[in-house]
């Protein structure tokens, strides 16, 4: 019962017509490196929308008190009424090997008043250096410059400026209900404008040095709403925010550390959807190949009808036949997985090393409030190099049945005499 | 001239008329009880939070339901700061910064200086019976009062918040004594109660009204009256920008 030469004679037998061969082999490898490929650049696509998405403003991890969200009331800033020593907390947090940088945040919601023209704005309190290395809101400066810490200066979005209709050293007026009760207001300069080209940011913010915002709503320099953490890769936060967890979260102030897909689950969902409908695709191509297949070997079998009935007039199992069918099959399968790995593996590592540029096609677009570049980002594909090959070598052996059983049912006495 | 009439007619016979007066008459009535034609006042806001209390002295100047001045007195740091209302628009002066802002329509949510009022409640310029069906739910005592009590429905075109308001009034001197807002789910989102009926401007009046929101009922803005005249001769054109900034006497 040894069922060794059943694989030689199936290995053999791709050697029997090696042009038609290669073409299957070909056309199985084929749809193997597409859905390889197109995993990566829907990955990497995936990534760079929730990167921009993340980077923007929101940060991949923010902390905050427990009751800031959802209300996002102006008193429940970290460390409640008596605030944080700031310094300790940013270098605790920015401890972690996963974060790259911690920017503390105040936020208060207020009317901006030029003229005649009045908007209700949200304020954001920033220190600038370090929301420079967090967020990516301040590279989108347009015109002036950043504002200065500790002076009364402003920095607005592009919409927010066309609609109170200023520029650069203009006066704005802000008015915020202060924490204490009574109805901050003063007067300010605008710095500089920026233009994300995310219209609620460009439309609805205004930002402030953190410690100007902090005197404008009577908050203390130590209370501060938000502490945003950037993590370069977006899909190491939810460790790293579990990590902080455990290593700051204990200490003397109660701290929410929440990663974008607790914040931003919409977010998670799409890039959970979209990296899930590569399934769709992996279905598709094979099912389509699957025909393909089993048609070049069914033809295969009628080319061979005379050496099936002299093995079956030998006294051969209709069973061995089919094991000798089906070890074709994966023989196949096996050498158009090794030309799929051998391509796509150099095509991704490729493309992920110099990125597709399709700026010359088309500008910059949004999707989903996130600013979205025109250059095709690829990532790894991760377990799609197994799950393909898997569905390869189901595809082959599900097609290889047919012929196979087809093969057992050649009569032999007919066949033999030529009838 | 027709709520002051009403009100010397209220104030004279009150018991001898309330068998013909419709629910609509009484809840007019009593929406316009501590309005007249024009009045003057002189108020305490006492606000009441769970971050901070505070009190302010206010002045407040009204004609008719279209034109209203307000102007905060004290405390020192919002000294000055004033609120004008015409129609359906509010400015607020800022004396710190000297500047005048027409707060847009999207803000008339928002609370009216960190009171449990809103620039909206400032603004509503109709009168109660213009918006709402007005039914007698219930005559009889209550607590050992005498009162009504009313619910109103907003009527289909109006455009009010509310989604109901429940009215309790005294009958034998028409005095309210307290209103219930319901939000358009039904339910209860603050409750307004009246106390101190004192003779002011000449009328009887609830010179305390106290505000709790329902979803923070430890919360409170109380507004208590110590000035009111009534019928002071004020024309629109004393509700002006110009006035809002200059202060009024």
């Amino acid at each position: 019962m040894n069922t060794l030469p059943w694989w030689r004679i199936g290995w053999r037998n791709l050697g029997r017509n090696r042009r038609r061969t290669l073409l299957t082999a070909l056309g199985l490898a084929v749809g193997y490196t597409s859905v390889v490929v197109l995993t990566g650049l829907t990955n990497g696509i995936i990534d760079d929308m929730v990167e921009n998405a993340t980077s923007v403003i929101t940060g991949q991890i923010a902390v905050q008190a427990p009751d800031y969200l959802p209300e996002r009331s102006i008193y429940e800033t970290i460390g409640g009424r008596d605030g944080v020593n700031l310094a300790p907390l940013l270098a605790a947090l920015s401890n972690d090997p996963a974060v790259a940088a911690a920017a503390p945040r105040v936020y208060a919601g207020g009317l901006v008043s030029s003229g005649a023209s009045t908007a209700g704005t949200l304020l954001l309190g920033i220190d600038v250096d370090r929301e420079a290395a967090t967020s990516r809101l301040l590279s989108a400066l347009a015109e002036g410059r950043l504002p200065t810490a500790g002076a009364r200066e402003v920095l607005i979005g592009r919409e927010l400026a066309k609609q109170l209709d200023v520029a650069p050293g203009d006066e704005l007026v802000l008015v915020a209900p202060a924490a204490d009760g009574s109805l901050g207001n003063d007067l300010y300069s605008v710095s500089g404008i920026y233009s994300s080209g995310m219209s609620d940011l460009d439309n609805n913010y205004a930002l402030l040095p953190i410690r100007t915002l902090q005197e404008l709503v009577a908050l203390d320099a130590g209370r501060v709403h938000e502490i945003a953490l950037r993590v370069l890769d977006p899909w190491d936060a939810p460790d790293a925010a579990a990590r902080l967890t455990t290593s700051v979260g204990p200490d003397a102030v109660s701290l929410d550390i929440r990663p974008w897909t607790t914040l931003r689950p919409e977010l998670r969902d799409y890039a959970t959807l979209a990296k899930s409908s590569m399934w769709i695709l992996l279905v598709v191509v094979f099912a389509m190949a699957i025909f393909g297949v089993a048609n070049t070997l069914l033809m295969a079998t009628f080319e061979r009808r005379r050496e099936f009935a002299l093995l079956l007039a030998l006294g051969t199992t209709p069973r061995r036949i089919v094991a000798a069918l089906l070890a074709e099959a994966t023989a196949l399968s096996l050498i158009s997985v090794l030309v799929g790995v051998a391509t796509s593996v150099p095509l991704i590592a490729w493309w992920r090393h110099a990125p597709l540029d399709l700026g010359s096609l088309m500008g910059d677009f949004t999707m989903a409030g996130a600013l979205v570049r025109p250059v095709l980002r690829t990532s790894s594909p991760g377990g799609m190099y197994v799950l393909a090959a898997v569905a390869l070598l189901a595809t082959a052996l599900l097609a290889s049945l047919y012929p196979a059983f087809r093969a057992t049912r050649v009569p032999p006495a007919d066949t033999l005499a030529g009838r | 001239m027709r709520p002051a009439r009403w009100c010397m007619l209220a104030l004279a016979f009150p018991a001898s008329l309330a068998g013909q007066r419709t629910p609509r008459e009484i809840v007019d009535h009593v929406d316009r009880m501590l309005r007249g034609n024009s009045s003057r006042a002189e108020v305490t806001m006492e606000i009441s939070t769970a971050h901070w209390a505070r009190s302010m002295d206010v002045a407040i100047w009204s004609l008719g339901t279209e034109y209203s001045l307000i102007r905060i007195g004290a405390p020192p740091k919002d000294a000055g700061t004033a609120t004008l209302k015409i129609d359906n628009e509010i400015w607020n002066y800022l004396p710190r910064v000297d500047r005048t802002i027409k707060i847009p329509s999207s803000m008339m949510g928002a609370a009216w200086m960190g009171s449990h009022f809103t620039n909206d409640d400032l603004v509503k310029e109709s009168r109660i019976i213009d918006d709402y069906e007005i039914d007698l739910s219930f005559e009889g005592a209550r607590d050992g009062v005498d009162v009504w009590e009313f619910v109103l429905t907003p009527k289909a075109e109006a455009a009010v918040i509310w989604g109901r308001i429940e009215e309790r009034v005294r009958r034998a001197d028409y005095m309210p004594i307290w209103v219930h807002y319901f939000d358009e789910r039904g339910e209860l989102s603050r409750i307004i109660t009246f106390s101190e009926y004192r003779r002011m401007g000449g009328r009887l009046v609830p010179t305390v009204m106290t505000v709790v929101p329902s979803d923070k009922p430890d919360e409170s803005t109380i507004i208590r009256y110590r000035e009111l005249e009534f019928d002071v001769g004020l024309d629109p054109s004393f509700f002006s920008l110009r006035r809002l900034r200059a202060g009024t006497r």
